[in-house]
């Protein structure tokens, strides 16, 4: 089967990015086919929330298909029942499959074994990347949590600013990538309808950009989410404090949810952004893409699946993609066919895109499409998260309201991320920068609460550390209730009192480490594994080899004790144990993403942000895509998405991704245009 | 039927420290507690000895507290007391091992009908009743949770 409708421009998936192309295209009047690997956007939510609402791990994963726990029964080898990539026909990587990261049968990511002889701060150890995405009609922003904020000028010139990673390329006439960039932030936060507050943002813009090019036009379409009793807790007791020589304040963080009624309903705070807003008051691209269908443009297949990217022999131009179709996730390929169009863009995400490139060979591209440049599937990154948690002095009434409203955002650039090496090349200052999240949703994501704390007081355990009389690394008592023995087994009103004043008061600093590009931490192509359509499975190699980054671990540590003890609240951020590399006589399980660093013990965890395998450059042998998102070796080809970035820099990446997508829409506008 | 189904809410009521009325309304149209009942009764080989125990204390006039204690206090009672808490609490059947817990949910329904999120003075991830802006007020008092004094 082929397409024969002559389209203008193919797609390659759904999500965000693809979406905001094939609108704009379609306005533009031209022909526009996606083809989605996933199934169709449902016309309601109701049968995703039902499978959320009966998971027994509220993964940000959940509610979307294929199953992501319970597929399968429950054995020692598989406690969660994960299903079997290999008999999937769209498995994708899920955070259920962390733990189980080396086990094929259950992580659809192929890994690469750890070298020997490997210490708990070896540079050299491989971990388990820590994000996931999703395989459906509108993508991974199902399961977004909506944070909107710009990069900051200088994360676009890490390496002349700071002497690490690469800089953005520059623009035509050597414009600068952020103010290339300004115009299409603006219409990325009109589609996305972000609530800000600019005046906020106005303080946060200056403080690192005195020149103010952050646009004269510069607002929100939606005012601000109002702020939590969390946030209050922060915003008036963190005043007084620096980070590294920059002020501490706390920022109302512009997101793209409904602070009022509009195309869609107000929030409503259900507290669940992860992995699903029940009422769409959260912006998903399933928006987008109803926009580009009502064009009368646009068209979409779902269930097909690209597996091939083909090129003109003569021209080197991409002449066509192959797919395969399915009817049922298991049940393998119901046909094949190939869809021909003038441009191909390639929107599947940051690791299914260079999958797809990679497979894509021939004779003359040994090494797959858009690859002359062997970057393809390189400088994979994330934003490594260092988790801090506490229980405030009193009351804060967490687990209400978006999953978080504020932010840190006021240390995320300055001098300290500036590299200084000494004369073996060793770092001896700098770090890598952050920003940080503050948490709404209480010790839920840090320790699995409320139903730790709560099989602690029913069964008298100590999971949650709150149980045990034992003091904290500032000499605190842990114990909630020192009236109560070790280990109590509560019932009744006890049980009613000492969990609400445990609930209640939990408050957690997310800190999003920006990773450094390295070509090391990367997507390959499995030599073994492969799905149930018979496409081979990414191979994911990970690493966090720099001092640099590493350094930004040791700063949130101690930043998080400090901050805690500013606003008078106990810490209890636990130590996640030491790294075990390797199986063992003591039947000690290998870990996933701990490491040591400086004496001490680290975990980390995964963003979502899953970014850098096609970067954007000055040059076609550093790079896979020009600035202006085009392949260097194929012209009719561009790709989009976060995959682009060649930094992945101090915020969350949605609404550089979405205004990157539509300078990209322009950019292709006038290609098919001259 | 009707009387173990009474003892069954008024045990609950001890064990859970929310009001019988809040845990299982006269109109009940969400009716949690029957699917409480069959999963405690499907798991629990003397749930029936468990609630005669609870109807003899009730009928000597014990307080909630001593009824509570009597029955903990009993070892084959114990853990499946402790498991129907932990049942109302979170909508899921626990398994204590040791020093963890694991747990399987019953149903959508019984996710969003879990005590502790009612304990918390919240609502259920993903299951808000509530309207724009609460998150900026403190919630009512707890005894409009539980329906009890705390």
């Amino acid at each position: 089967m082929s397409t024969t409708k002559d389209y203008d421009v193919i797609i390659v998936g759904s999500g965000v990015a693809g979406a905001i192309v094939a609108y704009k295209l379609g306005q533009a009047g031209k022909k526009v086919l996606i083809l989605e690997a996933g199934p169709k956007i449902p016309t309601d939510r109701s049968n995703y929330m039902e499978t959320f609402l009966k998971a027994n791990i509220k993964s940000p994963e959940s509610p979307y298909p294929p199953a992501t726990q319970n597929a399968v029964p429950s054995t020692e080898e598989n406690p969660l029942g994960l299903p079997d990539p290999g008999e999937e026909n769209t498995p994708r990587y899920t955070v259920l499959q962390i733990g189980s990261w080396r086990k094929p049968k259950q992580s659809y990511f192929d890994f690469q074994q750890q070298q020997t002889g490997l210490t708990g701060d070896s540079p050299d150890a491989n971990f388990a990347y820590g994000s996931s995405y999703e395989r459906v009609g509108g993508g991974t922003t199902w399961h977004w949590l909506g944070t909107s904020l710009r990069f900051l000028p200088n994360d676009f010139k890490l390496k002349t600013k700071y002497g690490v990673g690469v800089d953005w390329p520059t623009a035509l006439n050597n414009q600068d990538f952020y103010d290339y960039l300004v115009p299409y932030y603006e219409k990325a936060t009109n589609e996305i309808g972000v609530a800000g507050s600019k005046e906020a943002m106005d303080k946060l813009y200056t403080q690192f950009d005195q020149q103010r090019t952050f646009g004269p036009e510069y607002n929100y379409p939606m005012p601000e989410i109002v702020e939590s009793l969390v946030d209050e807790e922060f915003a008036n007791n963190v005043t007084s404090m620096n980070i590294d020589g920059e002020p501490v304040y706390v920022t109302s963080t512009p997101q793209g949810r409904n602070s009022r009624a509009g195309e869609r309903r107000q929030c409503a705070g259900n507290t669940n952004c992860i992995p699903i807003c029940p009422i769409q008051a959260k912006y998903d691209a399933t928006v987008t893409i109803a926009r580009a269908l009502q064009t009368g443009n646009v068209d979409i297949l779902y269930q097909h699946v690209v597996s091939k990217v083909l090129l003109d022999p003569e021209t080197d131009e991409v002449n066509g993609v192959e797919y395969i179709t399915y009817d049922t996730q298991t049940g393998g390929k119901t046909g094949t066919g190939t869809a021909t169009a003038k441009k191909y863009v390639m929107a599947a995400h940051a690791i299914e895109t260079p999958k797809l490139m990679l497979m894509s060979t021939s004779e003359k591209f040994p090494n797959g499409v858009a690859n002359s440049s062997g970057q393809m599937g390189k400088n994979l990154m994330d934003h490594i998260m260092y988790l801090a948690w506490g229980l405030s002095k009193d009351p804060v009434f967490p687990y209400r309201g978006p999953l978080s409203t504020s932010g840190i955002e006021s240390v995320r650039d300055g001098d300290f991320r500036k590299a200084v090496y000494d004369d073996t090349g060793k770092l001896i200052k700098g770090r890598a920068a952050y920003r940080i999240e503050i948490g709404n949703d209480g010790w839920s994501w840090a320790a699995g609460d409320p139903f730790t704390t709560l099989g602690d007081y029913v069964f008298g355990q100590n999971n949650s550390h709150t149980n045990v009389s034992k003091q904290n690394g500032q000499g605190k008592d842990l114990q909630f209730n020192p009236s109560l023995g070790d280990n109590s087994k509560l019932f009744g009103k006890e049980l009613v009192n000492t969990l609400n004043g445990i609930y209640t008061r939990q408050i957690r600093l997310g800190y999003l480490i920006e990773q450094l590009p390295y070509e090391g931490n990367s997507v390959e192509l499995s030599d073994t594994l492969t799905d149930n359509l018979g496409l081979p499975r990414p191979k994911v190699n990970y690493q966090i080899p720099e001092d640099y980054v590493r350094n930004a671990f040791v700063s949130a540590k101690k930043v998080s004790t400090d901050i805690f003890d500013e606003i008078g609240a106990t810490e209890y951020t636990q130590d996640p144990g030491e790294p075990v590399f390797y199986e063992n006589k003591d039947g000690k399980p290998l870990t996933s993403s701990n490491f040591q660093y400086e004496g001490d013990n680290f975990i980390f965890y995964g963003a979502g942000h899953i970014v850098g395998t096609y970067r954007i450059g000055t040059e076609k042998s550093n790079s896979v895509l020009n600035y202006r998102q085009q392949s260097w070796d194929h012209s009719n080809l561009y790709m989009i998405g976060s995959g682009v970035f060649p930094t992945l820099t101090t915020a969350n990446p949605t609404l550089t991704i979405a205004a990157m997508s539509f300078s990209a829409a322009d950019n292709i506008l006038e290609d098919l245009d001259s | 039927m009707e009387q173990q189904m009474n003892n069954f809410v008024g045990l609950s009521a001890v064990l859970t420290g929310f009001a019988a009325d809040t845990i299982a309304p006269n109109i009940d149209p969400i009716n949690i507690k029957a699917e409480y009942f069959t999963k405690f009764t499907a798991e629990i080989s003397n749930y029936a000895a468990i609630l005669s125990a609870y109807e003899l204390l009730k009928s000597q006039g014990k307080t909630d507290q001593e009824i509570g204690e009597a029955i903990l206090a009993i070892a084959d009672y114990e853990m499946p007391c402790r498991q129907l808490i932990f049942l109302w609490y979170s909508g899921a059947w626990a398994t204590a091992n040791g020093s963890m817990t694991s747990s399987e949910m019953l149903s959508a329904k019984s996710y969003t009908q879990g005590l502790a999120w009612q304990v918390m003075q919240s609502h259920p991830m993903g299951d808000s009743n509530y309207r724009y802006g609460y998150w900026a007020n403190e919630p009512a008092d707890l005894s409009g949770y539980t329906g009890n004094n705390n």
